[in-house]
């Protein structure tokens, strides 16, 4: 390699093929000898089968190109893209649009929840009855959307039902359904408010230190 | 350009479902509990007028999931519905004449149901007015109606909690006043007792569960605070 980094342009045309000046005799000597040598080191390499460049190109036929890769190498090369003028303002439209949603969430900012939480902290709540008689009994409210099945409690000793719920800080409204058609409040709960319907809904307060009642 | 135009075509169907009104997440809520269309459209135009006022329309469509959950008769689910949202129409003018021009509608339906109990106006605006944002408020007024259900008076209630608020107890201490007084109560005191020990911030003297540190539960107490979540 040094002897070819001495080698005068002429020289480098000469040996890659291409047209060339008139070279001085000493480097035609030292040209020859470098090509002499590529020579005598290409017939001294084994021949190829003959079937390899067949088999490189059915290979490389078969090889899927990597998805991603080609996404994005159509993202990021250079293309001429064109477009009918509409498109701009509609695009910029459904960007702005785009971001309000994001911004507004499905129902919009007035969207409130029905059990106000102070925090995502939860505190495990008690819930008992006594309904000796009952057949079952779940527990129904703004927790749970008021499904009516959805919640049970398990039957203990004495007749008293019961069951525990992680319930997140704050007001909650409830009421037990017993056998799946009575809806009654729970005596011990903070407060007994009107549900509007004729009925009586159970309030309960629920704060960091848990929930006591009667 | 055909890659451009499906491109935008896909982000606007994908923004569809998101651009849904007030009023269509209602419907699809309500339909999503299969109350029927006559029921549903009638929710859905009190809705409308709701979201029209600036009331949040999801305690409305709540209340008539509540009510349809409970077997109510369409007729008299409707007639509940409008007069939730009548209270919560008042709520809201009581809200904003405190100064809060774009009340949340957990406050709302605090304040609404406050006043459903009694509270006026006034008890409304000095909880929000005490409170440090209108969410506390919300929560102000939950706690104030469920002393208040304990027999201390909406006055007392009122006073014990926007004390609370201005002494700069957490909302979450505020939180723990309902059970504070419930267990002072079965411990023998009057609700004018329990008042004194809350005005005083005297619900930290009890025991966690309302019984004093180290001492036994008594026979037949219900309703205690669970294990916290870990």
């Amino acid at each position: 390699m040094s002897e070819g980094n001495r080698l005068s342009q002429n020289a480098h045309r000469y040996l890659d093929g291409e047209p060339h000046g008139e070279l001085p005799e000493a480097e035609r000597v030292q040209t020859d000898r470098l090509l002499e040598a590529v020579r005598a080191y290409g017939e001294s390499l084994p021949a190829l089968d003959e079937t390899l460049d067949d088999a490189v190109l059915a290979a490389v036929r078969h090889r899927r190109p990597a998805r991603r890769r080609t996404g994005w190498r159509w993202l990021m090369e250079p293309r001429e893209v064109r477009m009918r003028p509409i498109w701009a303002p509609l695009a910029a439209a459904a960007a702005v649009v785009l971001l309000w949603v994001g911004t507004r969430g499905p129902l919009g900012p007035e969207a409130p929840a029905l059990t106000p939480t102070v925090a995502a902290d939860t505190v495990f709540v008690r819930f008992e009855l006594m309904a000796p008689n009952a057949r079952d009994v779940w527990l129904a409210g703004s927790f749970n959307d008021w499904r009516a099945e959805q919640l049970p409690l398990a039957a203990g000793a004495g007749g008293v039902w019961s069951t525990t719920l992680a319930l997140p800080l704050g007001e909650h409204q409830y009421q037990f359904v017993v056998d799946g058609e009575r809806w009654i409040p729970d005596p011990t709960a903070h407060a007994q408010v009107d549900d509007g319907f004729g009925g009586t809904n159970s309030v309960i307060v629920v704060g960091p230190k848990g929930v006591v009642r009667s | 350009m055909k890659s451009i135009g499906g491109l935008l075509t896909l982000v606007l169907l994908c923004l569809a479902p998101h651009a849904l009104t007030a009023q269509e997440g209602v419907r699809a809520q309500l339909e999503a509990r299969g109350l029927p269309a006559e029921l549903v459209g009638d929710v859905v135009a009190l809705a409308a007028d709701a979201a029209a006022q600036g009331v949040p329309t999801e305690p409305i469509a709540n209340k008539a999931i509540e009510g349809w959950a409970k077997r109510v008769p369409p007729q008299r689910i409707t007639a509940a519905v409008r007069q939730f949202y009548t209270r919560m129409v008042q709520a809201q003018i009581a809200v904003r004449a405190s100064g809060v021009a774009d009340p949340p509608g957990e406050l709302l339906a605090s304040a609404a149901e406050a006043m459903g109990r009694g509270f006026t106006q006034e008890h409304v605006g000095a909880v929000v007015e005490a409170a440090p944002e209108p969410a506390a408020a919300g929560h102000g007024l939950s706690v104030a109606t469920a002393l208040q259900a304990q027999g201390l008076g909406p006055d007392r209630a009122v006073e014990i909690v926007t004390g609370a608020m201005h002494r700069g107890q957490p909302v979450a201490e505020i939180l723990d006043m309902p059970s504070l007084a419930r267990a002072m109560q079965a411990r023998g005191l009057s609700p004018g007792q329990v008042g004194e020990q809350l005005m005083l911030g005297g619900g930290g003297m009890q025991g966690a569960h309302g019984r004093p540190p180290g001492s036994q539960p008594r026979e037949g107490q219900r309703g205690e605070r669970g294990p916290r979540r870990p």
